[in-house]
């Protein structure tokens, strides 16, 4: 028989966007709140000092435990399961999309149009700011709207970067510094960023992670958080559609099944593992998979596609100043009426790439002591190399898909996903004009410093990727309404990357923020909160 | 009095270390070599004394470190890469790369070959030399090590990646804050917890590089 653990929320998944869920929840209503995660604790902000000294002498995991072994797909995902999900590991950068985003159909007869419009969701954006706790500098307001001010300043520009602007400036094009969920003040009881650029594994807790929100809501006795415990399948209530149960081991008593009862469900697995969950639950009703009656769950995997590059500049700079802050332009995902569609973003970084010390010079031969020095204080002296990379964004094939693999199973024989990310034949065939596009911007941003194009190059990695229950008016279409809630069962929502229509041309973590809160607010209205 | 740059650069990097908040690593000595000499790994058994002959380890990092170091300079360079050495775990799990779900990690022990090279050296220039590695002169030293060094590629990649105990050894001191320092006559402190003030500036000079890099 099952232990069965009772709640009137049951959150499944305990990263960024279950943060962003509990927290709304927690303040607006007096709802019980059971969260599940399948991982487990990871290092403790006090032990990061130590794990980021071994990181960066040895490359080692910073965060032990974040994953389980037997718990893996195939394609394009995150290897993280644990307290906090991936934005333990984030970088932190965190734009809005651009109004245009939510409306490519419309504007340029491409994609297709969400359910929501840039203002439905600005509000949230605004609320996911103050959460994680952005510092970030005002764009031009034709391609950056807001409503109110970043919560902080932005991070100061480095030497490096102050220079690189001077630069852009002179080209004709917009740069300002990338919003961060880093704290230039003393935020929420966390401390200022110290500019130890090492942003994977913070150490002093500058950098936003979901642990510091769930550590809150515990000692306010506002969430309860079942940790090593995976959810295997959603139950319906018997000869309804509504959502009965959670069915879940503990990972350390398998033959020990828990039974999470509650009023609504929120599905805050991340892109891969809620699809997932949905089709591993198939039932006689469901013979698919929840939520699933007109087939889309798993479709429409989405992300973004970049192109990249080294610029030679002819300046004095010196990286390591700070790598890990950078410059954003977003006048190319807002580029007004266009004859063929093409829309990025560009950031750019001090970079220290054909300037680091090697062991042979440019003939080959090999080099000793102070010859190394030399020939590493030629190419320093010489001129200064910035990074440059351009999101852009891939519109998904209906194909675009996770499925479930037979042949990959757990150690509970339970399958595993497999996603198999594909491109709709328009992005396929702007492809070209997308490169060559962005590849002109880049060049003209070179000839701008007298400098040139060292390198570069494409990818097709699916970033920051999402999709697989997305969201629309039409059920026919979609998974999930505009608040996340699915079309098939009125209490369970799914929140965050896996509702997205498109990935638009920039980092994404802070939309699904978005997205999580207004579905906290439509569950909360339904708890008498909001 | 005037104070040498590597006097300056101690200094300097110890400046950073006390401005630090509570929970900034302490990035080893900064003077040292490596970016962190390393810190503890969890469930490890503790400092283990170096496998490295460190008499033939010194008179290598004669041979390939920097001499404009100076003795003491590199005296600690070579030191901190055996703090490095000792703490080194193989096997150990590596940070995930972005986006790929298999667990990745690290390469067998490359201390035990490491230490064999050195001993290597040793019978090699007795057998030619008649002398220890450390007797015979720095060009007669690189001469010995260009035939192993010389299978080693263009780049300074990871130190525990390197084939040899020399090119392990130059990795470790080129990748490492110290280096970049003296390579750019500034104090960049880099991946040292600076604080944000300061940014903007440009990074001063290293006493006595005045007027360009030394
Ligand atoms: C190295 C790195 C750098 C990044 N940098 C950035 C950046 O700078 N900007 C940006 O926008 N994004 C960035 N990202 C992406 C960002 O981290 C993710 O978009 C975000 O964390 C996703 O949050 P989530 O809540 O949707 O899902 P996740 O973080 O994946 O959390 C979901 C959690 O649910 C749990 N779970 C899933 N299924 C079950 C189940 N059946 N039972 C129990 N638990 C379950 C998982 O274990 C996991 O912990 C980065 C990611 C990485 C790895
Ligand atoms: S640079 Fe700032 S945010 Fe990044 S790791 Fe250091 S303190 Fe944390």
């Amino acid at each position: 028989m099952s232990r069965v653990i009772e709640s009137d929320v049951c959150i499944i998944g305990a990263g960024i966007t279950a943060a962003m869920v509990a927290e709304r929840l927690a303040e607006r209503t007096n709802a019980s709140i059971t969260i599940i995660e399948a991982g487990q604790r990871t290092a403790s902000l006090a032990e990061r000092t130590n794990t980021r000294a071994r990181m960066l002498a040895y490359g080692e995991n910073p965060y032990p435990n974040d994953h389980i072994p037997d718990q893996t797909g195939t394609g394009n995902m995150y290897r993280q399961m644990v307290v906090g999900g991936s934005a333990m590991h984030w970088g932190g950068a965190i734009p809005r999309y651009s109004p245009e985003d939510f409306r490519i159909r419309s504007l340029y007869g491409v994609g297709c149009d969400w359910p929501i419009s840039f203002d439905d969701i600005e509000p949230y954006y605004q609320e996911a700011e103050e959460r994680i706790g952005a510092a970030g500098e005002q764009g031009p307001e034709d391609c950056d709207p807001r409503s109110k001010p970043y919560p902080m300043p932005p991070l100061p520009l480095s030497y490096n970067l102050a220079r690189m602007r001077e630069w852009t400036d002179s080209a004709g094009i917009p740069f300002w510094t990338q919003p961060w969920a880093r704290n230039t003040e003393p935020y929420r009881g966390r401390n200022v960023c110290q500019r130890c650029d090492t942003c994977a594994v913070c150490p002093t807790g500058a950098k936003y992670t979901p642990d510091f929100a769930f550590d809150q809501l515990l000692a306010q006795g506002r969430i309860d958080l079942v940790t090593r415990t995976l959810v295997r399948r959603l139950a319906l209530e018997p000869g309804t559609d509504r959502i009965a149960a959670a069915e879940a081991v503990n990972r350390d008593a398998p033959t020990e099944p828990i039974e999470f009862r509650a009023g609504t469900f929120v599905l805050a697995g991340g892109h891969a593992w809620s699809s997932h969950l949905l089709l591993l639950s198939a039932n006689s009703r469901f013979p698919d998979g929840l939520a699933n009656r007109t087939g889309n769950v798993g479709r429409y995997m989405t992300g973004h596609w970049y192109v990249s590059g080294f610029i030679d500049l002819p300046m004095r700079l010196y990286p390591g100043i700070f790598a890990n802050n950078s410059l954003l332009t977003h006048r190319f995902a807002s580029p007004g009426p266009l004859d063929r569609y093409v829309r990025h973003d560009i950031r750019l970084w001090e970079s220290d790439v054909g300037r680091v010390p090697r062991l042979r010079n440019g003939d080959g031969g090999l080099l000793w002591g102070d010859e190394v020095m030399a020939d590493w204080r030629e190419r320093t002296d010489s001129g200064a190399t910035a990074r440059i990379r351009s999101y852009y964004d891939v519109l998904p094939d209906r194909d675009s898909r996770l499925t479930l693999d037979g042949a990959n199973t757990n150690a509970l024989g339970d399958p595993m996903p497999r996603i198999d990310y594909r491109p709709a034949q328009a992005s396929l065939d702007l492809e070209d004009h997308t490169h060559n596009t962005i590849f002109g911007r880049f060049e003209h941003l070179a000839r701008a410093a007298g400098g040139s194009m060292m390198s570069r190059r494409t990818s097709r990695l699916w970033e920051h990727p999402g999709g697989g229950c997305r969201m629309g008016d039409d059920p026919a279409t979609s998974v999930v309404d505009r608040w996340g809630r699915t079309h098939d069962h009125e209490n369970l929502f799914v929140v965050g990357a896996p509702t997205i229509v498109s990935s638009g041309c920039a980092n994404g973590t802070l939309t699904f923020c978005a997205l999580s809160l207004m579905a906290a607010e439509e569950i909360g209205n339904g708890l008498g909160g909001g | 009095m005037p104070r040498s740059r590597r006097s300056f650069l101690k200094q300097s990097v110890a400046t950073v270390a006390a401005a630090s908040v509570a929970g900034c690593a302490p990035d080893g000595d900064g003077e040292s070599g490596a970016a962190s000499d390393g810190g503890t790994r969890a469930g490890a058994t503790g400092t283990r004394a170096s496998p490295l002959p460190a008499s033939t380890l010194r008179a290598v990092g004669e041979a390939v470190l920097p001499a404009e170091l100076g003795d003491d300079g590199r005296e600690r360079a070579v030191a901190a890469f055996e703090r490095w050495s000792d703490g080194l775990e193989p096997v150990a799990e590596l940070a995930h790369p972005y986006l790929v779900p298999e667990t990745r990690y690290s390469g067998p022990d490359p201390r035990p070959g490491w230490a064999a090279q050195l001993q290597g050296l040793e019978k090699e220039c007795r057998a030619r030399f008649g002398s220890e590695f450390g007797e015979i002169d720095v060009a007669a030293r690189r001469n010995l090590l260009a035939g192993p060094v010389g299978q080693a590629g263009t780049g300074l990649g990871s130190p525990s990646n390197a084939g040899h105990v020399a090119v392990a050894l130059m990795a470790h001191f080129f990748r490492s804050p110290t280096a970049t320092d003296l390579c750019y006559g500034r104090v960049i402190a880099k991946q040292q917890c600076r604080g944000l003030d300061g940014a903007l500036g440009e990074p001063v000079h290293v006493a006595g590089s005045e007027g360009g890099a030394p």
